[in-house]
């Protein structure tokens, strides 16, 4: 892989809650068109990483960068401009409560874009059609189940055809067939549109569903400990890293 | 072609081919449609009408696509393809698709998935619907308010009898912040009325050269009424809408279904402190806005009406009764709870929504203004009947 392939690199980043360090060090890079897991167990930083990779959080320490430009040393605007690259879809899928999946989709088109009314209509349409949740769009969020909530929120993430998709915790919250269809749709979308995907979860199955590699952050010695398609991480990564896909007698 | 629709991918194409549609008719009668250039939500595309009346002008059993020249594409490529797709579904046209890069192939199938479809809810039709509508709503309001007031009257008998669940700490809390936490914003509102009053009965009993009746004027307006009026619209602004936004995110975040799955009464553990808090508060916080609005006048009639202020109090106490005062309190109580009763009831009512907490802190205050008013109207009628 070349440098230019590399989406996001990390480069010696020290994640901390005032004197509190979370992670020390990291260095990794997500290359293109690959989905790119975060495990660990609770407690490990995986959801401060996120944070701070979106810029929602300052590092103690280290940089982020966007394909070859610094994050972390950008402005707001500058920031502002390399997220529009990016899409998200939350833990809680984060849906404006207020108003109906088509407004939540269309919003960004609306604010982003200068497209026509009609036009939005047809491409909120086609989103929530990708995630089969056609003929749901005057349904308010709360009137729909976690599993559609999270497939109205991947639509939103979606709707600027995102160069990078960042997902927090896809199965959460969901039942175990709800959440392997929701993984199953991320990467379907990826393959698709070729999409760099960003996951982080706790859930090995997911990680194995559809991790085509991962990075391990303990929370003992809060450092990255693995990194490497997760099925080899399973068989042949550290003991902790085994233990946390379930090996039994690799436990740490 | 492209393989990804990218915004990275096209900075600087400025000068990229407009989007283009070719149509060919081949030997086998095959519809063949060729696109090309850019098809992107930002530039204009061909719309679909082109295809549907060469539709028109002759059936055509295939139709191929050819995506080869297509140079960058988006959203906008694939709504015209999925709507393409539909129209030839509906008139059975078989479509030969594998003219399209394998990314747009995929896409097409997901969007062509037939799962999970849903009617939309029903929407509102017609004006007629629309009354039948809010009469219904009506009537299941009219229920759901009655429903509210027997559940809390139960758990007020509840808490007189200390079976009600609910934690001491909170109701102290709450005293605290209804009580002593609004003793300022009382004093300063309170004073003020007593400034108003004074002037408005020194500009008109001048007329009459019966200015010394002020202090007998604010004092018996404030105790009997303005004071308890004044004090239940502040708490009003204050608790009422502080008590509908605490309940309604509650409903939003699932901590009220999280008290019923544990079998605690919300009404119980939230409704019943408020309404005890502010109940208890509203008299001594209207004691303490008597004095304010007391002092106020004084304070007018010492440096208007050159009014000691020793001979201004005096006056005050020899027109104002511990009777006056005592119904006064009365109504402050009444109004508390009324507040109490307007701010939960609006809270618990809100749907999970974030709109729903604002909408229900607004309407808490709108109607805890209104039922306080109400209260005070019927209160005058009824003291004057019995002529207190």
């Amino acid at each position: 892989m070349s440098v230019a392939d590399d989406v996001i690199t990390v480069r010696g980043l020290t994640l901390a809650f005032g004197d509190r360090v979370v992670i020390h060090d990291l260095d990794f890079a997500i290359h293109r068109g690959e989905v790119f897991v975060v495990m660990g167990g609770s407690g490990c930083g995986k959801s401060t990483l996120l944070r701070h990779l979106l810029g929602l959080q300052e590092p103690a320490a280290g940089e982020v960068l966007y394909g070859e430009e610094s994050f972390t040393g950008a402005s707001l605007a500058e920031r502002a401009r390399i997220l529009r690259r990016v899409g998200v879809l939350y833990q809680g899928s984060a849906l404006w409560t207020s108003m109906t999946l088509a407004e939540n989709v269309a919003l960004p088109l609306q604010q982003f874009t200068r497209l026509a009314p009609e036009r939005i209509r047809e491409v909120v349409e086609l989103k929530l059609s990708l995630v089969g949740l056609r003929g749901f769009e005057e349904y308010y969020p709360w009137e729909l189940s976690g599993g559609m909530q999270k497939r109205a929120g991947l639509a939103r993430a979606m709707v600027l055809d995102p160069e990078i998709l960042f997902v927090d915790e896809p199965s959460t919250s969901l039942d175990p067939p709800t959440g392997r269809h929701l993984d199953r749709l991320i990467l379907q979308l990826q393959q698709a549109l070729g999409t760099t995907v960003v996951v982080v979860t706790h859930d090995v199955a997911s990680i194995l569903g559809i991790g085509t590699r991962a990075l391990f952050l303990d929370a003992e010695s809060k450092r990255a400990i693995a990194e490497g398609p997760p099925s080899e991480l399973k068989d042949r990564g550290p003991p902790k890293v085994r233990a946390f896909f379930g090996r039994d007698g690799a436990s740490p | 072609m492209r393989l990804y629709p990218f915004h990275m991918a096209t900075e600087g194409e400025a000068a990229a081919p407009p989007a283009a549609l070719q149509m060919r008719r081949e030997a086998d009668s095959t519809l063949v449609i060729r696109l090309a250039g850019t098809w992107r939500l930002a530039a204009e595309t061909p719309s679909l009408s082109v295809f549907e009346s060469e539709l028109e002008r002759g059936p055509a059993p295939r139709v191929a696509i050819d995506a080869a020249a297509v140079s960058s594409w988006d959203s906008a490529l694939v709504v015209f393809l999925s709507r393409l797709l539909e129209t030839c579904k509906t008139r059975g046209i078989s479509v030969e698709r594998s003219g399209l890069p394998g990314g747009l192939q995929r896409l097409l199938d997901l969007v062509q998935e037939p799962e999970l479809t849903a009617a939309a809810p029903p929407r509102p039709a017609g004006p007629f619907e629309h009354i039948g509508r809010r009469t219904l709503f009506l009537r299941h309001r009219l229920g759901s308010v009655s429903a509210f007031l027997g559940w809390t009257t139960l758990a007020l008998a509840r808490f007189a009898a200390r079976r009600a669940r609910y934690r001491a700490v909170d109701l102290g809390l709450l005293l605290q912040g209804a009580g002593p936490g609004a003793l300022p914003i009382v004093a300063l509102v309170n004073f003020l009325v007593g400034i108003i009053l004074a002037f408005v009965g020194i500009t008109q009993l001048r007329r009459f050269g019966a200015e010394e009746y002020v202090p007998d004027i604010v004092g018996i307006a404030v105790v009997r009424d303005m004071a308890a009026l004044i004090t239940a619209i502040v708490l009003a602004g204050r608790s009422g809408a502080a008590y509908a936004a605490q309940i309604a995110t509650m409903n939003v975040t699932q901590e009220t279904d999280a008290l019923r799955t544990l079998g605690i009464s919300p009404i119980e553990f939230l409704v019943v402190p408020r309404i005890i808090a502010l109940t208890a508060m509203m008299p001594l916080l209207t004691l303490f806005a008597d004095l304010m609005g007391v002092l106020g006048g004084a304070a007018v009639g010492t440096t208007m009406m050159h009014q000691p202020l020793a001979s201004y109090l005096r006056h005050t106490s020899s027109s104002v009764t511990t009777g006056d005062i005592c119904g006064g309190l009365v109504k402050a109580a009444t109004y508390g709870a009324l507040v109490a009763l307007a701010g939960t009831l609006r809270g618990m009512e809100a749907e999970r929504s974030s709109e729903r907490v604002g909408e229900a802190a607004t309407k808490a205050v709108v109607s805890g203004i209104v039922l306080v008013i109400a209260a005070c109207g019927i209160y005058q009628y009824v003291f004057f009947l019995f002529g207190w």
